[in-house]
Formats: C-alpha cells, structure tokens, sequence
C-alpha cells in the first residue's frame, strides 16, 4: 500500500488500513517503545495507548512535517518518555535503567547479545565503537542526545556527528538485513 | 548554503529521531521543501530507521492488537454498518447485471482470443505452404523450361541429321596408350560441311587442357572447334570441315593449338 492510500484509509477510518497498519508498523513501533521501557507489560500498556492515539490523532498528522513512520515513531517515543517522567514510574524503572546500562558497557557486548536478529548484530558489529555507543545508548536505552551528552560529558555536536555516523553505517547496510 | 555540510551536520537524523526544537524542526522542513538532496536524505534514513526498528522489534502479544481493536471498535465500525444499510439495496440491484455482464464479456474476450490464436496459427500454417508451393512451382516452372529448350535443340539435331546425308565416323582410342577405351562419334556431311561429334566416353581434363577436333585433309590437320568431354551422346556443332580423309582428337592447351600435338592424340577415325 502507497502512504497516501494508507493515510486516506486511515482518515477514512477504514478497519483495514488499521489493520494494515498495525500488520505492517507494530513490530517497530513497538520496538521504539521497548527500548525506552525495558518492562514488556508496561510497554504494551504504553503501546496500545499510542496505537489508539495514533489513529485518532491522525487527522492532526500533517504529511508536510515528515513522512508517516516518523510521526508515528514520535507519538510512540514521546509516549514512552512521559511514562518514565510519570511518579509511578521513576521509582522504579529510570535509575534501573542507567544501572543495565552502566553493567552494559563494561560487560561490553551485553545488550548486543539482547539483540535477537542476526541481521542486526551484523549490522551492529559494522559500527565502531563511539558509534556503537550512540546506537545503544538512542535505540536500546531510549536516551535523547542530549541527555547522552550530559550522562557522559560529550559534547552535543560529538554526539550528533556521531548519531549521523551511526545512522550512515545503519543506512547503508540495511539492505542486507 | 551548503547543502552536504547541512545534511553531515546530524540533524536530520536528530530530526527523525524526534529530538529537534521546534525552531529547529521547521528549519529542516523548510529546507527540505527547497532541496531535494535533503528530502531524499530524510527518506532514506527513515527508511533505514524503519528497517533497524522492525528487524530488532518483537511483536506485541496478539491481546494487546485485540485490546487495540476493541478500544477502537465504535469509531472503525460505526460509519460502516450505516454505509452498508444506506447502500447496500442499490448496490444490489445495481451490481448483479453489471456481474454477469461482466462474466459474459470476459467468456466473449476468452472465446475471442481462443480463434485468435487458432486462426493465427491457422494463417502462419497456410501461409508457410503457400510459400513453399510457390517456390516448387517456380522450380517446376524453371525445370520445364530448361527440358522445353533441351528437347527443341534435340528435335533440331535429329532434323539436321535425319535431313542431311551425315556420315557417322567412329573415332576410338585402341590404338593409343593415352585413353584405350575413348570414343567418340563424328557426324558430317560432305555436301553442306556440316560437322558434329558425340562424345561416348572420354575422360574429363585438368582446367588448363582441351580436347581439340582434327579434320585430316590434303593439306594436313585443321583444327575445327573444342569437344567438351561432359556433354555425353550429344550431338556438338563443330566448324565445317571441306575435305578429311580422317578425324582425330588431341589434348591441347586451353584454347585450342595451330597444330596438333601428336604425342597427345587420343581417338582417330578414317572416313570410310
């Protein structure tokens, strides 16, 4: 389906775009929204309430500011982020998060051994290591940049020129996975 | 500006990353109205982003995407069921003729394209035997000829030979080393000076040599005309010859000699 159609379909509250939709985009979104929120219950509590905004706010997404899939990432994102902004939640999954992370970085390779597709650690073992850093710290902790920047005393145009390496080396080599 | 700087600035990434101010978020919008380069550069790593974020992504249980439809139950299928009740009696009505329509021309198209193919074929096949009956009758027609014209230089030799008082001379190689079993017929009329030979046998000869007519006179050999070994038992037209006690053959150059080398003599006949 051409995003125009699926758009229109979507406006048109059509059961089978939604449908389509959730067929073909859950898998991601659902994992931009797990990166953030390691608890699998919590991030399907989070997903599910994205989705349902996604297609009710649909109207409000404007094709001139960005293509479909990033809006939608973006809705899940910031779904997820304010979760981990709510009370409830910072108690007990934020410091936990920090703490997988710094285990993660000295037992090196930990959360690249969590990613399940080969294709993807292939992918992953094609970054170096300032890249690979980047990587896991915006897809598998759900970090902005600039809290990158300010956890790990980078400067922010280090971290951004770094993201724009990651996403490069990603780019050009998804074809393969 | 520059526009490579700009996309190697990290931005755009930052952009699909949702991480930009809103300040900030306009600017890449604008800027990628007015350049193509980074519209294309923002497709492609969405297109990466998707890729990376499906291939590492789980599915959400199958209760969550239950629990999704049920949330959203009333709003997806409420304009539906009224759509249906308001348009289904007209569709009805109006779809059935139109199906069966429709059935009835595609078995036309089908039965249509069917003789087609048959008649295609059909034509190529008739069309490919007319070719070659066309190219048998030109052959047959070509052959025809050839034997019309055989058979009237036949009829006229047989008239000249039976209406003229010919001597038939038989000249042979026996008494020869060079072709023991040669023989050749000379044919010729001593009123007109007519003279034709008939090859029996004779060999055939190497490109540069002919077989060369004597007519042995009073004033010693005339060389009348070359005798093509090939043409067997038919009759060759030869120059006159006036007065021949004898006739021979000789192999010569190509062309023909003023005299004859003897040497090379292959058939001789006397006149009787």
């Amino acid at each position: 389906m051409q995003e125009e159609q699926l758009i229109t379909g979507l406006r048109a509250r059509d059961r089978q775009t939604v449908d389509y939709l959730y067929e073909k985009y859950s898998k991601a979104l659902f994992a931009v929204i797990s990166r953030v929120i390691k608890d699998r219950d919590i991030a399907e509590e989070v997903f599910h309430d994205a989705f349902v905004k996604i297609i009710r706010k649909i109207d409000s997404y404007d094709e001139s500011k960005g293509r479909l899939y990033t809006w939608m990432a973006n809705v899940c994102r910031n779904a997820a982020i304010d979760k981990t902004r709510s009370k409830e939640f910072s108690k007990i999954q934020k410091t936990n998060t920090i703490d997988n992370y710094v285990y993660g970085l000295e037992g090196s390779s930990s959360t690249l051994d969590a990613v399940d597709g080969i294709g993807v650690k292939d992918l992953m073992t094609n970054l170096n290591e300032e890249q690979r850093f980047v990587v896991e710290c915006i897809y598998f902790k759900g970090y902005t940049h600039s809290e990158i920047s300010e956890e790990y005393e980078i400067p922010l145009g280090t971290v951004k020129s770094r993201i724009r390496a990651a996403i490069n080396v990603l780019k050009k080599n998804i074809n393969r996975i | 500006m520059d526009i490579q700087s700009y996309i190697a600035s990290g931005k755009l990434e930052l952009f699909v990353l949702g991480e930009l101010s809103d300040r900030e978020r306009e600017e890449v919008l604008q800027l990628s109205k007015q350049y193509p380069e980074i519209k294309k550069e923002l497709d492609e790593i969405e297109e990466a982003m998707f890729a990376f974020d499906n291939e590492l992504g789980v599915k959400p249980s199958d209760e969550v995407k239950d629990k999704i439809f049920d949330t959203l139950s009333q709003e997806l299928d409420a304009p539906k069921v009224t759509k249906e009740v308001t348009s289904t009696p007209t569709k009805e009505v109006a779809l059935q003729p139109w199906k069966s329509f429709a059935v009835a021309a595609s078995i036309v198209a089908l039965l249509a394209i069917g003789a087609a193919v048959y008649y295609a074929v059909r034509f190529y096949d008739v069309e490919n035997r007319f070719t070659s009956l066309l190219e048998e009758r030109n052959v047959l027609s070509q052959e025809l000829e050839i034997n019309k014209a055989r058979f009237e230089e036949t009829g006229d030799q047989l008239q000249t030979l039976l209406s003229n008082n010919y001597e038939r001379i038989p000249m042979s190689g026996e008494s020869f080393e060079l072709q023991k079993d040669a023989l050749v017929d000379v044919f010729w009329d001593k009123a007109s000076h007519e003279v034709f030979v008939s090859v029996n046998n004779l060999s055939s000869l190497e490109e540069e040599k002919d077989y060369q007519l004597w007519a042995i006179g009073d004033d010693g050999p005339v060389g009348i005309g070359i005798v093509k070994p090939g043409e067997k038992l038919k009759l060759q037209q030869m120059e006159a010859a006036v007065s021949a006690g004898a006739f021979a053959i000789t192999i010569e150059p190509k062309g023909g000699s003023e005299a004859p080398t003897l040497e090379n003599l292959v058939v001789i006949g006397e006149v009787a």
